[in-house]
């Protein structure tokens, strides 16, 4: 009997324990550690332009227009907008919407907001642009905003949707730091900050009165682990569910591993080569072939940078080097994007018509260049630069390569220091982003070229540009843009290679639904 | 400087010792064998061109399309590619035999430079005393206080890419051990008699430091030679696979082996795999010498 009695509690105990696993497996399940690949520098969401920054912001708050996958403008905290005067845009904005801390979301927030964006100090790269337009907020009612521009600004529904919105009474006097502590971290987004360390993990819970999509997890560890063989090994180990920028050389392990499954997304990020448009005469890194500089600068040539461009193999590249993590391209931005223009393919690879080229243009036996890129900014930037190498040899034209360091790179390109260069782009889904700050002449004063390192200049691009800017007509504007990047890449102002694609990798329970601006935020990850 | 002909004498006036130390040398297997396995390198450095499939330094005879192609496979090129290709689709086994030209080239070079720069000052520190010697000797320890590589790194940051600046780097960074040990051993062989005989003959001090003081610290001086010779190419691998020593296009072991290292979780080992067994075998071939030389040279250690 006492046995039969000992082995009824045994049942019951294990019963008992049964029920508390089950119950840890659930609370186990709505966890999420993720790893992201770049450091989330500031919790401050106007603090610093940075696609990780922008990330880690995109979970704790909201803008007024938020954009979907493919990059597409979708309600956030403003249900509907329009331009009620070709210079006034009206936005009626959602009701019932409260911050972490209980506060309702009113207009006085967002025009709040507008006055914080340019004030914020020490800001190393400012938000202050997409507010520039705005010369008045008029609060119409509690929920409706007018917005004044000193000219026709098609572009401003665009422009929000790179402001985090805040609120008045909480952030009157945040500062940055107290951001960075998670004190004034508080938005209206789906996920609220529980904790910060700066640079290794932020974690966060879920906000239960957010307004959209109720996110799947109740808690999120989101660690930043820079090494990428580190986040992939963190991934194969089950140390993490989720990680993003799966590194290239790793990607066939990890799609072949059935215990993992991965998203993609064709991105907006377009890597290129910049050519020295400025000099007439000699150019700092061509010689001739006996090492003795050249008195003009072949690159001022069409024929030669055409034959510089043709020599590519840009397949070879997205397939050898990028394994496949790229698509070869002739433009900025990705078919299906607003102003990507159809059917403009890169050209085939014909080391042969380089040669006549190159002879036509006066240099039958080549010349030699060195090729500068980055060492640790792009997916295989340094093998890029060296692949380019090989092919630009081939034709007569021996390469040198340097790849160096970001920060010692980028600062001699914009020094224009460099004779070729490799360097990448992340566009806005809208062509006037590309074209405004890589192809038009650079100008301080307007703004314009600010990333035109190459300092390309074509009076007709920047004619194209100034109407495209102020036109209010969708398709006219599309078009408008659309020519000016055709004059610009028919002129090769630059070389395009190719569009990354962004991968991320997890574990085969979960999905995702991936992003073409690179973000990586939780609420886009689900249990499958 | 003299400091060329410093050697001669050992080998031209003293044939017996000298005979003797071969012979002691050669008693151990292993030191011998280390030497040949170095000599054998040595041999295949020097005549790279001539050796290596192909020459890992022209892009023009790359092609990107044969990249990592596993052992023992035939490239685009018609090349038998014996130890596989890298990423950029360069041979491994040239782009080793090259890499070992540069290892032995930066080890060899910065150790001699090295040691001419550092056995010069702490001769100097020995024989002037006083002031000179405090001056150099707390520039000594202020060296020796840094941790090398940091030391390195932050030079060639500094320097930019390239050999000779790797050579340079590492000459700044080893000097310091060389003129330690000289000047310890010159501060016994000072008070010997014949150093007194020498000044008592007004001999010029250039003479008498480097025929009659120099000869004698040398024993020491080889033996440091040598594990610097070992330590000065683990350094510039080190270096090259941090991204600093040499430039891509004419990789070092150091950088092929940071090359192929991302390239390990997809199971493509042999480009990380086989440059460093390279540089395993040269660095353990001359540390075999090297510990052997010690043993030979040492008097304390004589039966």
């Amino acid at each position: 009997m006492a046995i039969n009695t000992r082995g009824r509690k045994l049942a019951a105990g294990a019963v008992m324990g049964a029920a508390m696993a089950l119950a840890a497996h659930g609370a186990q399940a709505q966890n999420l550690n993720m790893a992201v690949g770049a450091p989330v520098t500031s919790l401050d969401p106007h603090y610093h332009q940075l696609s990780p920054n922008n990330a880690a912001a995109g979970m704790i708050f909201d803008r007024l227009i938020n954009t979907d996958g493919d990059a597409r403008m979708q309600p956030g905290l403003a249900e509907s907008w329009r331009a009620i005067e070709p210079n006034v845009w009206e936005f009626r904005l959602r009701r019932g919407v409260t911050f972490h801390n209980g506060n309702p979301f009113t207009a006085e927030d967002v025009a709040f907001t507008f006055q914080r964006v340019p004030n914020v100090p020490n800001s190393p790269s400012s938000f202050a642009a997409f507010v520039r337009p705005i010369t008045n907020v008029e609060i119409v009612d509690s929920h409706t905003l007018r917005i004044t521009t000193q000219n026709p600004s098609p572009l401003l529904p665009q422009d929000m949707t790179n402001i985090f919105i805040l609120d008045r009474e909480t952030h009157e006097n945040a500062t940055t730091e107290q951001f960075n502590s998670g004190q004034a971290a508080i938005g209206t987004g789906p996920f609220r900050v529980v904790s910060h360390t700066m640079g290794d993990r932020i974690e966060f819970a879920r906000n239960d009165s957010y307004f959209g999509t109720r996110p799947a997890w109740a808690t999120v560890n989101y660690r930043m682990i820079t090494n990428g063989g580190a986040r992939t090994a963190a991934l194969l180990s089950g140390d993490v569910d989720f990680i993003d920028q799966v590194p290239t050389p790793d990607l066939a392990r990890v799609r072949a591993d059935r215990r993992l499954a991965v998203s993609e997304k064709v991105g907006l990020r377009l890597i290129f080569l910049g050519l020295d448009h400025l000099r007439e005469d000699a150019s700092p890194f061509i010689t001739d072939n006996n090492g003795q500089p050249i008195a003009r600068n072949p690159l001022r040539d069409l024929r030669v940078r055409q034959a510089l461009s043709i020599a590519i193999d840009r397949p070879a590249i997205a397939n050898r080097v990028m394994e496949g993590s790229a698509t070869p391209s002739a433009q900025f931005l990705p078919p299906g994007v607003f102003s990507h223009i159809p059917n403009y393919a890169p050209p085939a690879p014909d080391a042969a018509r380089a040669r006549a080229l190159l002879a036509e243009a006066g240099f039958p036996e080549g010349f030699r260049i060195t090729l500068h890129g980055p060492n640790n900014r792009y997916p295989n930037d340094g093998r890029i630069v060296q692949a380019v190498g090989q092919m630009w040899t081939r034709i007569g034209v021996r390469t040198t390569v340097e790849a160096q360091p970001w920060t010692t790179f980028v600062g001699r390109a914009g020094r224009q220091e460099f004779s070729a260069f490799l360097i990448g782009w992340g566009s806005n889904p809208e062509g006037s982003h590309p074209v405004r700050n890589i192809l038009a002449t650079a100008n301080r004063d307007r703004g314009w070229g600010a990333s035109n390192r190459g300092r390309y200049s074509n009076p007709e691009v920047d004619r194209r540009l100034e109407a495209a800017l102020v036109e209010i007509d969708d398709a006219r504007r599309e078009a408008i843009l659309q020519e000016a990047q055709r004059i610009a890449l028919d002129d090769v102002g630059i070389i395009p290679l190719h569009i990354q694609t962004n991968i991320w990798a997890m574990r085969n329970t979960l999905q995702h639904e991936a992003r073409a601006d690179e973000l990586t935020r939780a609420q886009d990850v689900r249990p499958r | 400087m003299s400091d060329t002909t410093a050697p001669a004498p050992v080998e031209a006036k003293e044939e017996t010792p000298f005979r003797r130390f071969v012979s002691e040398f050669a008693a151990n297997k292993v030191a011998v064998g280390g030497l040949l396995v170095f000599v054998t390198i040595a041999l295949l450095a020097i005549f790279a061109p001539w050796i290596a499939p192909q020459n890992p330094y022209d892009l023009a005879q790359l092609d990107i399309m044969d990249g990592r192609l596993p052992p023992g496979e035939v490239g685009g090129t018609g090349i038998t590619h014996w130890l596989g290709t890298d990423d950029q689709g360069r041979d491994m086994l040239s782009g080793i035999i090259y890499g070992l030209r540069i290892s032995l080239i930066v080890g060899i070079g910065s150790a001699i430079i090295a040691c001419l720069v550092g056995a010069s000052l702490g001769l100097l520190a020995a024989y002037a005393g006083g002031r000179t010697d405090s001056f150099i000797m707390r520039l000594v320890d202020l060296q020796l206080s840094f941790p090398t590589i940091l030391a390195a790194l932050m030079i060639l940051a500094f320097l930019g890419k390239g050999v000779l600046n790797v050579v340079i780097a590492l000459v700044i960074v080893e000097w310091a051990y060389y003129a330690r040990t000289v000047r310890g051993s010159a501060l016994v062989e000072r008070r010997r008699e014949y150093i007194e005989a020498a000044q008592c003959l007004v001999l010029p001090t250039r003479r008498i430091l480097f025929r009659h003081l120099f000869p004698n610290c040398l024993p020491p001086l080889i033996v440091i030679g040598t594990i610097q010779i070992a330590r000065a190419i683990a350094l510039e691998a080190t270096l090259s696979f941090l991204g600093l020593g040499v430039p891509i296009t004419e990789p070092s072991l150091g950088l092929l082996i940071a090359n192929g290292f991302e390239y390990m979780l997809s199971g493509n080992y042999w480009i990380s795999f086989y440059p460093g067994i390279a540089l395993l075998i040269t660095i353990v071939s001359i540390n075999l010498m090297g510990d052997h030389l010690r043993d030979v040279l040492n008097p304390r250690l004589k039966k």
